[in-house]
Formats: structure tokens, C-alpha cells, sequence
């Protein structure tokens, strides 16, 4: 009896064996198929699923498949891909990553298939495009500019009868003291402490403040830290105070929370990037502004991130099928529009003066801040060096480590970390 | 005498119920959570019980992800994994435990440091191997190295040196070979040890991740517990989604366990052979 | 023993389906590992080779000690509340009680969710600002705590996670060791006027000792290999206090790339687990084969 039963499950087994096996043939006829993978997940894979769809339902004749893979795991994965010559014919890559695939290699230079498609190469705006340069060749093409932003909670203020967006550091703070001594509620909302999410606002922020002093994060070459001085000093202190001195911010905040406080309208002054436009937009009730981060500490600047969509190179590739996909993202971000719907800031100037565009709240001047948006650093090293900053700069708000202290740590790990590189 | 006695029986099954109910609860959590809609999981008022319990969760799962394409992509190479491996440990184990042969010892050892190895280390290795075969992208290359499973000899070895050489011995004299005698004396014998092993072995490749995430490319193709990581969103966790998303991902090994529950108890309520 | 039988070709010819699998899938790649070790490599170019250069960087690199640290927390945490836990949960489901069936579902039935799962889950029920333990607690007067984002607290909220996902793997090997000792030695042991207490020590634990063996050498070598629970939990943080080497294997070879010192690590740990577990098995194992 018990090996009948183990016969069937054989002969079941061989079944579904074939089942897949047959899921693996393609049929040749029909559309072309341009296969990609994104790394947008959650509400941001939403917008962007629509998109795709868009696309497949216009076009007859060539088709996408996308494939998600989990922000954590997308390079990765993409990497290994990439190692083993299994990467598929578009990437959406962040344009701080792309410094990783370029010297090998691995990503085709665009300029001539870009010539010869008539790619509208002048409708997209400078700077994110020239960021996707390297060594004078183009290898990728922006898809977006998410920049961090500010989040105003605008009842609360109007309770704590405060009548002006504040515009220096001095300012913000005294704003946020008197939210909590009015209202109760959290003043200023950044999170610095790594639970699911890592607390990257702190190190953004950071980033973003001595950028606004006139300073850089590190040398012109990459090759040392420079952030070891009184612009440092002063973005350091002013982040630690909020959490120790003047108790706008507690301590232990982690990214989720951060952002579910504002979404409950418990915090007046929220910083992140414009991707939780989506998700705080949502929110019935909630009365709150979008506006780049004012100059709190000298001209405008924030750090700012760029997705890409870039052509894994392989050998003997088809200029036809370059074709194909430079259609794909063409149409993808000339349809900015509907990106922007996550928050993101398109990058095709037609899709920024569209009317699309404008009739979403807070775009425009989502586009005005791309003007003073910061790229991190174009080095390898980049990676490790983000992710060593945001502990040790969790650990020094946190634990109100002495300043000079705390910034003497950070200049020598990232200078040992650089020197791996 | 008596009544003490009973008090404390009950006493101990009060405490016990207690603890059980505790230790039960996050799963119960897990499901009121998937019932209710984003704003009442985050929210200032706490409610235990779903105020307006609803299954838009498990509907935008299914409907917006391949959901169980992925359940029958996972129960397939589980099952292989399954079968693949008692047919692999099993012969060793009956080996270690029976065969007195030169070399037994250090390949044990072997066997037992192939446990200590940190996953990790073998993921670019093997991914680069199996681009070599061919075989990235395919169903075989998610179970093939989850085949060879360590545990599951140790498990078989420890039970097969519990079956009394006699019942081998007297295969022998009868004139049956040392291969008759294992497939037909000693495996019959093995069927608890065999329900463990199935079962690990099954948990174990079910909730493989990393290796399938980084093998498998198609979305199709994604194992559950790969394809419910992606409701983890980009910017923002979702957590009345991301727990109806682990409660059908725990369905299947559930009816699992539950099946072969049955056959563990009955195989060890079987084993009257004592030495 | 059996005359006329090839007991070394037999053993070796049993033993060939899982050996090919393991040099296949196992061996090679590990050796294939080991020699990346030698090389600084970021998979998408050549590799260069640099001899020992990893190896030696290793021994000046803080990170790697605290995140050893961390991890060697987790396994003296976890091993010896697995263990006991397990041996509890076991006693429960060998017993007369009209519960064991239930204990024994209870208790089992988290092994089966995946790490992911059980990450998500707790993490959620960590959750400081909304999740339930805080709100449960703070009906009880007492202020939040930050499970995952406090320090003191970070690596025992994972822990405790474990200890939920996983005693009952430990519980299963234990009641099946337990249910293969004779009733009649209880019996008689019970005739000699022997209680409970009695019974569990004198005679439980000292014949379940090849399986409590087992157990400790299996819990030690997968609580060293600890990685996704924390990963998904804390992301290693607070401020990097709960990363594992594990994470740190994991990051440097697949977030920053640098192959080479992945894999040089993760052999220094391989070395660390199996000199721990061999120093364990001669001193615990050998004597209890008698």
C-alpha cells in the first residue's frame, strides 16, 4: 500500500517536472520581449507597475517583463547576474551604484545608440543627466531625482500659532520647542536609530548641512574625508542638540516610526525623502506642505538620490534590441508623470512643464529643489562608507558622544574604509 | 493525600494552558493584524480585535502578486528536496550506524564540519557552478544543494543504531544480501526517524531565501518565501500586508505538518522493538 | 562481522549517492570559497591574487571583533535557554498531562515559519510605538520600551524571538530520545519511592545525554551562523551593537563587494565553529558513547 502511494507521488512529481519545464519554453512568435528588473517594491512598485503596464498595453509589437527583486537584495543579486553573464536587457539602477558596474564593464555606453535612435537627449534636465556620465560616455539615463525634503504639519503650527516656515537652524528650533510646549507633540521628526529601516535621515541630513555651509563630504578626489572641520562640527552639533539639548527629537526613533508619527499628524517638522509624498498623501486629515529644505544653514542644499535605467552590456548585443529598449525608456520616463505619483521628480523637462505634472500638489516645487539637489560622491567606496557613517553618527546623537570625538572616529574609519578600495 | 495531588494537577494544567496560550498568541496576532486595514494597525488607539475585520490584504495579495504560482513553485522543490534527500542520507546513515569500514570516522567528521559552514561562503561559489550547468533560472538548481542535509544523517544514524544487529544477522543467515536486508529489513523499521527527516528537510528548503532569491530570476519562478519578501515596500513598511503575506505563506507547511503529525505518532507508538 | 560481506566496499558504496551531492554542492564550492580568499576580487573584474593580505587585515579590523562579539553573545545566550527549554517542553509532552498533544503543537509549530516570517512577526510585535507588547505593558504604568532600538534591549528581543522559533526543534529531538528510554526503569524507580524531581535528574538526564550532546553541538553551530533574524529585526543596530559576523560577512562580500575578505572571514569562523564543536565533542561525546 505504501508504495503505490509512493508511486503516485512519484509519477506526480514527474508531472509538475514537465509542467515546469514546459513554463521554460518561450513561444518565438509574437512581440519582442524586453526584460528588466526594478527594485520598487510596496508603494513605489504600485506607480511603477502601472507604468509598465501602460507601456504593454500601447505597444503591440514589443512587450516588457519586469521582475521585482527587494531593494536589500537587488545588486546583490543583480551583481552576481551581471558575474555570470545572466543579467537581463534593463536595470533600473541608483546612480550612486552605477560607479560599480562601469569600470568592468558591465554597462553599455549609450552615446551612439542614443544618436542613432533620435533619443530626445535635450529634453532631460542637466544635472541628473550629466551625473550618469563617466569618463565623457553616457551609461545610463535618469529616470528621477529624489531628493529629502521637508514636511510641515501645517494645523500644528497654526495651534502653536507659529505663522512662517522657519528658514534658519535657530529658527527650526525654536519653532519645534514651542509645537511641544503648545501642542505636546513631537517638534522635529527625524529618526536615528536603525530598526527594520536603516536611520539614514540622520546621515542625509548631515550630508545636507555642511553641503549648505559651502563644505563637501569628502576631498575633490574621493580619496579622504572632509567633514572633520567647523562645517561638521556645527551639522553635528546642531542634529545632537535637537536630541539632547533642546528635546525636539527623542531618541531611539527608528525610520517607520518617524515616518507613522507625521502620518498621524503627531509631529510638525518631518524630513525625508519626496518618495513619502505617496504614502502621507493618503493620509485623510492630515494638512501638512512639501517643500525643499530651506538653507537652514547657508544656501539651499539636500542630499538627493537618482534612479537610473541602464543597459547591462553583452557581448554580440543587437542594435535592434537597443532599440527596443531605449523605446521602453523612452516611454517610461516621458511618463513622469506617473512616476511622480510615488513622489519622485521626473527628469524630462516636457514631463515638468506638463500639466500632469503641475496639477499634482507639492511637484513643482519638488522640481525647484532638484536645482539644489546634492549627489553623493561618485567612489566605490560609497556603500560602505553611507552605511559605517550612519552608525557612528546614530551612536554620537544617541548616546550624546562629544562632538570632536565622534567626528575624529568617523574621519578615520572612513579614511581606513577608502584605502580598501 | 489525594486531594493535594489533584490540586496540583490542576494547578499545573491551569499553568500549562496559560503558557500554551501565550506561546500561541503571536501567531493569533499575526492573523487579527492581516485582518485589518493599515490605519487601524498604525494608529494611536490601540485595538486588539479587528474593528472591521477584512480580507483586502489577502485579496490585493493574491491579486497583485503570484502569489500561488509561488505556493506550488515552493511545494514542488520542497517535495524534490524531500524525497531527493532521504534517498541520499538514508544509505550513509545506515552506514555509519551498521558498517564497520576504513574511513568511517573521518567521513563523519566531514560530514559533520559540511554542517558548520556558513551558507554565505557558498552562494557566489555555487551560483557561478551552477551558471556553468546551465541551470540558473530553473526549478533543480533551488533544491539540488539543499539535498545534502547533515542533520538529517545524524538523525537516521542515531535511530538505525538503535534497531538490534539480530534482525540483521538474521537476514544474513537467510542469504540475503547486505542490499536486500537494507531495503527491505531496516528501511521499513525507519519510518519515525524517516517523518523527521522528511519534515526538516522540507521546512528547510520551503524557507530557503537568500540561495533561490539570488538563483531564481523570473518572477514566476520565485519561491513564497522570495516573492512575500518583496511586500517588505521600498520606502515603507505595510504591516497589515507583510502579515497576511507570512499567514498564506504558512498555510501549506501547516497542512503539512498537520498530515504528517499523524505518522510520526503512529510510527513511534509502533516502535515496540526495545533493545 | 557477517562472513563472506565487503564491509569497506559496502560502507563506501552506501555512502557514494550523498558523498556525490556533498563534493558537488558542498565541497567544491567551499574549496572554490577558500581559494577566493587569496584574492582581492569584486566579482565583476579579474582577480588579483594578494596571499594572506585578508587574512591579515582581518586581525586589525575592529568591526570584525565586535561583530564576533556579537554573535559569540547570541550563541552563549541562546544555546543554554534553548537546551533547557527544549528539555522542559519535551518533559511536557512526554508526560501524563491531557495537554501534551496541544504543548506539543504549540511549541512545534513556529519552527515551520520561515525566518522572514518570524522576523516580521516580532519585529512587529516589538514595535515601540505600536506594537503590542509596549501597549500591553503600558497597561501595567510602565513606559514604553524600545526593544529593538535600545541597546540594552536589542539582542535580547531577538533572542527571546529565537527562543520561540526554534525550542521546538530542540523539543523534538529530546521527546523522541526521552520516549526511547524503557518505561520500566521509571516503574521501578517509582517503586523505590523516587518523586519527580528525582526521576527528571537521576535518570532522564543522564540517558538522554547522547541526544542532549547532540543538541548542544547542532545549537552551537547554528546559533554561530546567526544572521536573518537580527538582519530583519534591528538591521543589526542599534547603531551597528547587535550586528553578527554573519552580517558582516554578508555585507562586505555582497553590498561593498570585497570578495576576497568575505570569504576570508567566513573560513576564520568556519575554523572557530568546528574547534568548538570538536573541543565539545571529545570532552561531552566520547564518554557518553560507552
Amino acid at each position: 500500500m505504501k508504495k503505490k502511494n509512493l508511486l503516485i507521488l512519484l509519477i506526480a512529481l514527474l508531472c509538475m517536472a514537465t509542467l515546469f519545464a514546459q513554463a521554460a519554453a518561450e513561444t518565438k512568435a509574437g512581440p519582442r520581449i524586453v526584460t528588466f528588473w526594478s527594485l520598487f517594491t510596496g508603494g513605489d512598485g504600485e506607480f511603477f507597475d502601472a507604468i509598465i503596464d501602460e507601456f504593454n498595453k500601447t505597444h503591440t509589437d514589443i512587450q516588457l517583463k519586469n521582475d521585482t527583486v527587494k531593494f536589500d537584495d537587488y545588486y546583490t543579486k543583480l551583481t552576481a547576474a551581471l558575474a555570470a553573464g545572466n543579467a537581463p536587457d534593463m536595470i533600473v539602477c541608483h546612480q550612486g551604484n552605477l560607479l560599480n558596474y562601469v569600470p568592468s564593464g558591465q554597462l553599455l555606453a549609450l552615446d551612439d545608440y542614443l544618436k542613432a535612435n533620435n533619443f530626445p537627449v535635450d529634453d532631460f534636465v542637466a544635472a541628473p543627466y550629466n551625473a550618469c556620465k563617466f569618463d565623457g560616455k553616457q551609461y545610463a539615463i535618469p529616470l528621477d531625482v529624489h531628493p529629502i525634503i521637508m514636511y510641515v504639519n501645517m494645523d500644528l503650527l497654526a495651534k502653536a500659532g507659529i505663522k512662517d516656515i522657519p528658514q534658519t537652524m535657530d529658527q527650526l528650533i525654536a519653532d519645534g520647542i514651542k509645537v511641544q510646549e503648545k501642542t505636546g507633540k513631537m517638534g522635529i521628526d527625524i529618526d536615528n536609530t536603525t530598526a527594520v529601516y536603516k536611520a539614514y535621515t540622520l546621515t542625509r541630513l548631515f550630508f545636507s548641512f555642511i553641503y549648505q555651509q559651502g563644505g563637501t563630504f569628502l576631498t575633490a578626489d574621493n580619496k579622504a574625508a572632509n567633514f572633520n572641520n567647523q562645517y561638521g562640527y556645527k551639522a553635528l552639533q546642531a542634529l545632537q542638540d535637537m536630541v539632547q539639548k533642546y528635546k525636539t527629537t527623542p531618541a531611539g526613533l527608528d525610520y517607520d516610526t518617524a515616518m507613522n508619527e507625521f502620518k498621524l499628524g503627531d509631529a510638525a517638522f518631518y524630513f525625508n525623502g519626496v518618495w513619502a509624498t505617496g504614502t502621507l498623501e493618503q493620509q485623510k486629515d492630515l494638512n501638512f506642505v512639501a517643500i525643499p529644505v530651506p538653507g537652514f544653514m547657508g544656501k539651499p542644499a539636500a542630499w538627493s538620490g537618482s534612479h537610473t535605467l541602464a543597459i547591462p552590456a553583452k557581448a554580440n548585443i543587437d542594435p535592434a534590441h537597443v532599440a527596443d529598449i531605449l523605446t521602453a525608456i523612452d516611454f517610461i520616463t516621458g511618463h513622469g508623470e506617473m512616476w511622480a505619483k510615488a513622489g519622485h521628480v521626473p527628469t524630462r523637462i516636457s514631463v515638468q512643464n506638463s500639466k500632469a505634472f503641475a496639477d499634482l500638489p507639492y511637484r513643482k516645487g519638488y522640481a525647484d529643489s532638484a536645482a539644489s539637489a546634492v549627489a553623493p560622491p561618485t567612489t566605490a567606496a560609497w556603500d560602505e562608507i553611507y552605511g559605517t557613517c550612519s552608525d557612528l553618527l546614530e551612536y554620537a546623537v544617541v548616546n550624546n558622544q562629544p562632538i570632536q570625538e565622534a567626528l575624529n572616529q568617523m574621519e578615520a574609519t572612513v579614511n581606513k574604509i577608502i584605502a580598501t578600495y | 493525600m489525594n486531594n493535594t495531588s489533584k490540586t496540583r494537577k490542576t494547578v499545573g494544567i491551569v499553568l500549562l494552558s496559560i503558557l500554551l496560550l501565550i506561546w500561541f498568541f503571536p501567531f493569533v496576532w499575526m492573523v487579527f493584524t492581516s485582518l485589518k486595514i493599515e490605519n487601524e494597525v498604525v494608529t494611536k488607539t490601540f485595538h486588539f480585535f479587528p474593528q472591521n475585520p477584512t480580507l483586502t490584504n489577502y485579496i490585493k495579495a493574491f491579486s497583485s502578486s503570484k502569489i500561488l504560482r509561488w505556493m506550488l513553485n515552493s511545494a514542488f522543490t520542497s517535495a524534490m528536496a524531500m524525497i531527493l534527500t532521504i534517498a541520499v542520507d538514508a544509505p550513509i546513515a545506515y552506514a555509519f550506524a551498521k558498517i564497520r569500514f576504513k574511513g568511517r570516522n573521518i567521513l563523519f567528521w566531514a560530514v559533520m564540519a559540511g554542517m558548520m559552514v556558513p551558507f554565505q561562503v557558498l552562494i557566489i561559489p555555487l551560483y557561478l557552478q551552477f551558471n556553468s550547468y546551465g541551470l540558473i533560472n530553473h526549478m533543480a538548481a533551488v533544491y539540488l544543494p539543499r539535498v545534502a542535509l547533515p542533520i538529517g544523517i545524524f538523525i537516521m544514524r542515531q535511530f538505525f543504531e538503535g534497531i538490534p544487529d539480530a534482525l540483521e544477522e538474521a537476514a544474513f543467515i537467510d542469504g540475503a544480501s547486505r542490499f536486500k536486508t537494507f531495503f527491505e529489513v531496516i528501511l521499513p523499521l525507519g519510518k519515525t526517524a524517516f517523518a523527521t527527516v522528511i519534515i526538516l528537510s522540507f521546512i528547510n528548503c520551503w524557507n530557503d531565501f537568500l540561495w533561490p532569491l539570488v538563483v531564481m530570476n523570473d518572477t514566476d519562478k520565485y519561491t513564497i518565501t522570495v516573492g512575500i519578501a518583496n511586500f517588505q515596500g521600498t520606502h515603507g513598511t505595510q504591516y497589515s500586508l507583510i502579515m497576511s503575506g507570512a499567514v498564506i505563506a504558512c498555510i501549506p507547511q501547516f497542512i503539512f505538518y498537520l498530515f504528517f503529525r499523524k505518522k510520526i505518532i503512529a510510527g513511534i507508538a509502533m516502535t515496540g522493538i526495545k533493545g | 562481522m557477517i562472513p563472506g560481506n565487503k564491509d569497506n566496499r559496502d560502507g563506501w558504496l552506501f555512502s557514494l549517492p550523498f558523498l556525490l551531492v556533498f563534493i558537488l554542492f558542498m565541497l567544491y564550492p567551499l574549496v572554490h570559497g577558500l581559494v577566493i580568499s587569496f584574492f582581492k576580487w569584486n566579482i565583476l573584474s579579474d582577480k588579483v591574487f594578494i596571499g594572506l593580505e585578508n587574512y591579515k587585515n582581518i586581525f586589525s579590523d575592529e568591526k570584525f571583533y565586535t561583530s564576533l562579539w556579537h554573535t559569540v553573545e547570541f550563541v552563549l545566550i541562546t544555546t543554554p535557554v534553548l537546551l533547557v527549554l527544549g528539555f522542559i517542553m519535551a518533559l511536557i509532552t512526554t508526560s501524563k498531562s491531557p495537554l501534551k498533544k496541544a504543548a506539543e503543537n504549540v511549541f512545534f509549530i513556529p519552527y515551520i515559519f520561515s525566518m522572514t516570517v518570524v522576523s516580521t512577526l516580532w519585529a512587529w510585535i516589538f514595535q515601540k510605538q505600536y506594537g503590542i507588547l509596549n501597549h500591553v505593558i503600558g497597561m501595567f504604568g510602565i513606559q514604553p520600551v524600545g526593544w529593538l532600538t535600545d541597546p540594552k534591549w536589542a539582542m535580547w528581543s531577538v533572542c527571546i524571538a529565537t527562543f520561540w522559533w526554534t525550542a521546538g526543534f530542540n523539543m523534538i529531538l529530546m521527546s523522541a530520545g526521552i520516549k526511547q528510554i524503557s518505561s520500566e526503569i521509571f516503574e521501578s524507580a517509582e517503586i523505590d519511592g523516587a518523586n519527580y524531581r528525582q526521576c527528571v535528574f537521576r535518570i532522564t538526564i543522564p540517558l538522554l545525554k547522547p541526544t542532549i550532546v547532540l543538541c548542544l553541538i547542532l545549537q552551537i553551530i547554528a546559533s554561530f551562523n546567526v544572521f536573518g533574524q537580527v538582519y530583519v529585526m534591528t538591521g543589526g543596530g542599534p547603531f551597528g551593537k547587535t550586528r553578527t559576523l554573519i552580517q558582516y560577512i554578508y555585507e562586505t562580500g555582497f553590498s561593498y563587494f570585497k570578495m576576497g575578505y568575505s570569504a576570508a572571514m567566513s573560513y576564520i569562523l568556519f575554523f572557530i565553529i568546528m574547534i568548538v564543536s570538536v573541543v565539545q565533542y571529545i570532552s561531552l561525546g566520547r564518554r557518553s558513547d560507552e
